[in-house]
């Protein structure tokens, strides 16, 4: 009857909370192994080799830090979103991930100093006509949700006119999306994406975008960690060790002038700011800040959900009857339909939808994809409740109907479908639930709905309120369906005794 | 003799068991008959193979009113011919008892709304429940109930009515009134074929009585000739058991 026992975005919600409600000290661990986050595959930042060896700008610099430090590494594998909870939490010790240090994440967490000055950059297809930003007025640009790329394409949109941001999970899908043609142009840090381009030719950075901001390894606020670490980066910069590794990973060494080379102070440390746990989880500030992106994601969640609710409902009654009172081979596919629809993940079924699809040439939005792949889904397991409710109808009221001469339509419609209805409001509504609250995997494909949204805005303030905010969202949504029920069900069974 | 109902050589199969055997049975128009034997005799399925709720053989024909009873598009005619009253109502719980009357006759005969509410409560006015019209079923007892299904099975204005036991599901106090509503209908010239258990009921109402046993037909005649002077053992038998009780 549930797409997932428990549905995935309140799993992700979770995961993302469980850091703070369950601290884990990685000093605690016994091995006194720094524990490093990292979003591997971010190229060449951290990445692995075919050996499936971790390697990459930062794990070489992490590595010898924690050797100066003489402490063993073990490095966890964390969306780039994430790797703010996980500090905060303590989950882990050092966040790497080309990590841009900005005012507002320095409100809530520390970095040491940085050690490589990046720019934006526009990467489009190499067949494209786009050359510049200027070029992308009308056009659909992907970003990596929370990014700093992210944050300069929202504060420029309208300065260019992008159609729309679509906000990806990493670098691979999205740069899959652009060669697939859903977006025109990805705009990402600029390192990354020179790198990643080196051996596609079917891509092409056209343009830098003169942001500023510059990397680093970032803490828990005011962890000592971060002085010790600051102080190892000062010793490597001298030693001329950070720059060796800029020339091992991008073939040159960089500018005396650079970050790189030059020892620079460590970034400010907000004075007297102690984050206490209502500054951490119901920040107010946050919370005002963000909440107009939520409700804007909440319109997309309601719409997706509605949509597939009421086509769900649709094709499930239509396939409930096909299955029952068809001519044998439509009831046998209906049957197949139903069982291996409802045996295949929501997940799996998505991304088949959304990435495979377009190479046999069907590309759909991600609105449609994931109405799709939810209608398909919700309609298998409709299909199995409306049956159900058939099946519970007693044979009189069939035999009745067809003493009195109703057609076969007449008998469904009028006789045995409202009572058949009746019997399985619970089931529709829990499914119902169930396809609002999966409607948060629709995040996978870059759809901005309430969990996407939350997602960003926590990347961007580091701060987890917008998802407490979130969670309280649907639950303020999702309630009153589960109340208003229960009081329908209760005024049914009344009538009907 | 024109038969309004003819059955030759009806049987029925299920599986191996054979639940009529060779069944032939003419209804005139008009006539009453009413159908007894022992529980599990065939006589239920007898009158279910009339309007074709159960599937009889294909050696077998039944015609109604002129028309051979099989499925197809003139199913349709033969089951506006014919009304059913079935043992447990059946009536539909979510419709109000005006509803459940008017259902067939808005949705099969197309009449509008409002001749199809007259002609409702005319009906349940003559089984004597109009003032329980907006009530549901289940507020209703199992006698009110069975005269609001005999009302709908009379919605359609039928040739034929066929009660398949009609108050066996009842508490003893309501079997009369519901008695009293055949009663009436059978001098109204509507032909009936009544499976019963009731016997001095359908002594007094039937112009004809057939014995069944063991899916045939045993014997039939006037409700004198059954009663009073039954030839076959097994219909003495039977006659005998029910009349000590």
């Amino acid at each position: 009857m549930h797409f997932q026992k428990l549905s995935l975005k309140f799993v992700l919600i979770l995961t993302s909370l469980a850091a703070y409600l369950v601290p884990v000290s990685a000093a605690s661990t016994g091995e006194n192994a720094l524990i490093v986050g990292a979003n591997i595959g971010n190229v060449p930042w951290e990445f692995q080799d075919t050996a499936g060896e971790l390697i990459g700008f930062e794990i070489d610099l992490v590595n010898e830090v924690a050797k100066r430090l003489d402490r063993a590494i073990e490095v966890i594998n964390i969306p780039f979103n994430g790797l703010f909870s996980a500090v905060q939490s303590s989950r882990i010790d050092i966040a790497i991930s080309s990590i841009t240090i900005t005012e507002q994440r320095l409100a809530s967490v520390s970095f040491a100093q940085p050690y490589y000055d990046s720019d934006q950059s526009l990467t489009i297809r190499s067949d494209s006509s786009i050359q510049s930003i200027n070029d992308l007025q009308d056009e659909v640009v992907a970003v990596d949700t929370g990014s700093t790329g992210d944050i300069w394409a929202s504060e420029n949109q309208q300065q260019y006119g992008f159609k729309e941001i679509r906000r990806y999970e990493g670098l691979a899908p999205a740069a899959l999306d652009l060669q697939i043609g859903r977006v025109a142009g990805y705009i990402s840090d600029i390192p990354a994406m020179q790198y990643y381009t080196k051996d596609k030719p079917e891509l092409k950075v056209v343009e830098r975008i003169d942001t500023g901001g510059s990397y680093s390894m970032m803490f828990r606020k005011d962890d000592e960690l971060a002085l010790s670490v600051n102080e190892i980066i000062t010793n490597l910069k001298q030693e001329g060790f950070v720059n060796e590794l800029h020339n091992k990973w991008f073939g040159v060494l960089a500018e005396e002038t650079t970050s790189t080379a030059k020892v620079t102070a460590m970034p400010g440390v907000k004075a007297g700011l102690l984050l206490n746990f209502m500054d951490t989880f119901l920040n107010k500030a946050v919370f005002v800040e963000t909440l107009p992106m939520l409700l804007l994601g909440l319109t997309t969640t309601l719409k997706l959900g509605l949509v597939s609710i009421v086509l769900g409902l649709f094709f499930g009654l239509l396939l409930a009857l096909i299955r029952l009172y068809a001519p044998a081979i439509a009831r046998v596919t209906a049957k197949i339909y139903i069982n291996v629809f409802r045996s295949i993940p929501l997940l799996v079924l998505l991304i088949v939808i959304f990435y495979a699809l377009p190479f046999v040439g069907i590309s759909l939005s991600p609105f449609t994809a994931a109405a799709t792949a939810l209608i398909i889904v919700s309609s298998a397991y409709t299909a199995e409740i409306f049956r159900s409710g058939i099946e519970a109808i007693p044979k009189g009221q069939f035999e009745a109907s067809q003493a009195l001469g109703l057609s076969f339509v007449h008998m469904m419609k009028d006789v045995i479908l409202p009572q058949a209805t009746r019997i399985v409001i619970p089931s529709l509504t829990n499914n119902s639930i169930n396809v609002i609250k999966d409607t948060a995997l629709a995040s996978v494909v870059a759809m901005p709905d309430l969990l996407k949204q939350a997602t960003q805005a926590q990347a961007i303030a580091a701060n987890p309120t917008p998802l407490i905010a979130a969670a309280g969202i649907y639950l303020l949504v999702l309630l009153p369906m589960v109340l208003a029920v229960s009081h329908l069900e209760k005024k049914y069974s009344k009538r009907n005794q | 003799m024109d038969s309004l109902i003819q059955l030759k050589n009806v049987s029925k199969h299920y599986g191996k068991f054979m639940a009529l055997r060779y069944v032939n049975l003419d209804v005139a128009e008009g006539e009453v008959v009413s159908v007894i034997g022992p529980s599990g005799s065939g006589k239920s399925t007898l009158i279910r193979c009339i309007n074709l709720l159960e599937h009889y053989d294909d050696s077998g024909k039944i015609t109604v009113n002129g028309t051979v009873v099989r499925k197809g598009a003139d199913l349709k005619n033969v089951r506006a011919n014919v009304g059913m009253v079935f043992q447990n109502f059946n009536l539909f719980p979510h419709m109000t008892i005006l509803e459940n009357v008017k259902l067939a006759p808005m949705r099969v005969g197309e009449i509008s709304t409002e001749a199809a509410t007259k002609r409702a409560l005319r009906l349940l006015d003559n089984v004597g429940i109009s003032d329980q019209a907006d009530k549901y079923p289940g507020q209703l007892s199992g006698g009110q109930q069975q005269r609001v299904a005999i009302a709908r099975a009379l919605a359609m204005k039928p040739k034929i009515l066929l009660f398949d036991e009609p108050t066996s599901a009842l508490d003893p106090e309501m079997v009369g009134e519901v008695l009293n509503v055949i009663r009436k209908l059978a001098g109204q010239g509507v032909t009936m074929i009544i499976v019963t258990h009731e016997m001095g009921f359908a002594r007094q109402v039937s112009d004809r009585i057939v014995f069944m046993d063991a899916g045939q037909v045993v014997e039939s005649g006037t409700p004198a000739d059954i009663f009073d002077g039954a030839k076959e053992p097994r219909t003495l038998t039977f006659l005998k058991n029910v009349l000590e009780q």
